[in-house]
């Protein structure tokens, strides 16, 4: 019985390179339009892995905040919400990558799930100013990929500009990044002043603000 | 007089809810200092994180929840490249990622709402280990891997469900238990059984006719999904 195993295994792993009885034997369709070049597909697509692990640090964030003994729930709820714009970038990344012919190999490699690297915070200017310090990080990732795929050489050795994917990004996802920190750091800087002589009111009350609730 | 407060006080604190977080205020509150630790002013109580089972499963929870999330989300990308080309596969991947997506959140949340601490390390005594699933896969292999994941997400609600309800033992929770069975239960099922069903059409289509139905069978089937999803 115990040497069927391995050949069933094996047999599963080959069934899958061929077409089986289950499926549509692939087909060739012309490639000539998939014209994202290697340096600018690979920057992408660490793009797309920087964006996920971002989504994971700040549901670290919206965890720490909702802890009973420190009761930030409206921290808790723009760090969950920002958790869900970060996956959000992911997505819309992918979707870009899937419009110009890309990701039909490679698939599973994308994305690796890790454990935050940070757990703790000491106060909620603190959070803040890391989630600004994250998205000042995540801004220049993107201007990075913007440059690799403004120049890069395509299969052929000729430098080539990725005209729309650099648009996209400078136009949306920059812009976005921009508007982000600004709201960060106006906030960052709102609580802080309300920290100097009252800090344990002040961060109680722009809590509250963050939920909706005025007191 | 001593001797008996100091009995009427050992026998609170054996109680169930002692009063130690009052306890802590009257002798912290009464010393000059300037500050209050009052340790046992939390969200906890029962059997969570006593024995740590039941909280630990939880946040364990929340980590498949997380991964499988990542996952969908890679299946659904891969339906929706030009070469599969299934939209209604991709569908259904990317509302099982959406799905799994919120109850991470939500878990989250119930964690700290019970006084726990979220670990994103935590792992189950159920997790068979960390397995690299493959996402480039055919459309019923895809819908034979979705199937099995959900299962495996529907029995660890079941047995995270009986460690919360188990009769005279040190993880009762009835808390969870009902947050389980409110948020979790019911869907799952709905989610597992119509994944089955799913299979159950293909696996006709495909072997109808000689298998000569089969490519227009799973045209059809993706856009039979596109309707339900």
């Amino acid at each position: 019985m115990k040497t069927f195993f391995p050949i069933i295994v094996l047999l599963a792993v080959f069934s899958s390179a061929f077409g089986t009885q289950c499926n549509v034997t692939p087909v060739n369709i012309p490639k000539q339009w998939v014209t994202m070049s290697h340096g600018c597909r690979s920057s992408v697509r660490q793009q797309i892995q920087m964006e996920v692990a971002a989504s994971i640090q700040y549901l670290a964030m919206g965890a720490f905040f909702s802890r009973d003994n420190v009761n930030r729930p409206g921290f808790a709820k723009l760090f969950f919400d920002a958790s869900s714009e970060e996956r959000g970038h992911a997505l819309k990344l992918i979707e870009y990558l899937l419009m110009r012919g890309e990701l039909t190999t490679d698939v599973s490699s994308l994305i690796t799930i890790r454990p935050p690297e940070r757990r703790h915070w000491a106060s909620g200017v603190e959070a803040l100013e890391e989630a600004l310090k994250l998205e000042t990080e995540v801004t220049k990732a993107i201007k990075n990929v913007i440059i690799k795929c403004e120049h890069d050489n395509n299969s052929q050795g000729h430098d080539t500009n990725d005209y729309h994917l650099v648009d996209y990004l400078t136009g949306e996802f920059l812009e976005e990044q921009y508007k982000g920190q600004r709201d960060l750091a106006g906030k960052a800087s709102t609580l802080k002043k309300m920290m100097e002589r009252h800090s344990a009111l002040g961060e109680f009350i722009f809590d509250k603000k963050l939920l909706g609730i005025d007191i | 007089m001593n001797a008996v407060y100091a009995l009427v006080g050992l026998l609170a604190f054996s109680a169930v809810s002692a009063e130690v977080c009052y306890n802590e205020v009257s002798m912290e509150c009464g010393q000059a200092s300037n500050s209050l630790a009052l340790p046992s002013c939390n969200a906890i109580y029962g059997s969570f994180g006593r024995q740590g089972n039941v909280a630990n499963e939880l946040q364990a929870y929340a980590n498949l929840y997380l991964h499988r999330s990542y996952e969908y989300l890679l299946s659904a990308a891969y339906y929706n490249n030009y070469q599969t080309n299934r939209d209604g596969f991709h569908k259904l991947f990317k509302k099982l990622s959406d799905e799994s997506w919120e109850k991470t959140i939500d878990i989250i949340k119930h964690v700290t709402k019970r006084g726990g601490v979220m670990d994103f390390s935590a792992r189950s005594t159920q997790s068979t280990g960390a397995k690299n699933s493959t996402i480039e896969l055919q459309e019923l292999e895809s819908l034979a891997h979705a199937l099995d994941t959900q299962k495996e997400i529907a029995e660890r609600a079941f047995f995270i469900h009986q460690e919360a309800t188990r009769n005279n033992h040190k993880t009762h929770d009835p808390e969870i238990a009902q947050y389980l069975e409110e948020e979790f239960i019911e869907g799952q099922a709905k989610t597992v059984r119509d994944l089955a069903g799913y299979t159950a059409d293909l696996k006709q289509f495909i072997t109808a006719n000689e298998g000569k139905d089969l490519s227009l069978g799973l045209y059809l089937f993706d856009e039979y999904l596109q309707k339900v999803v």
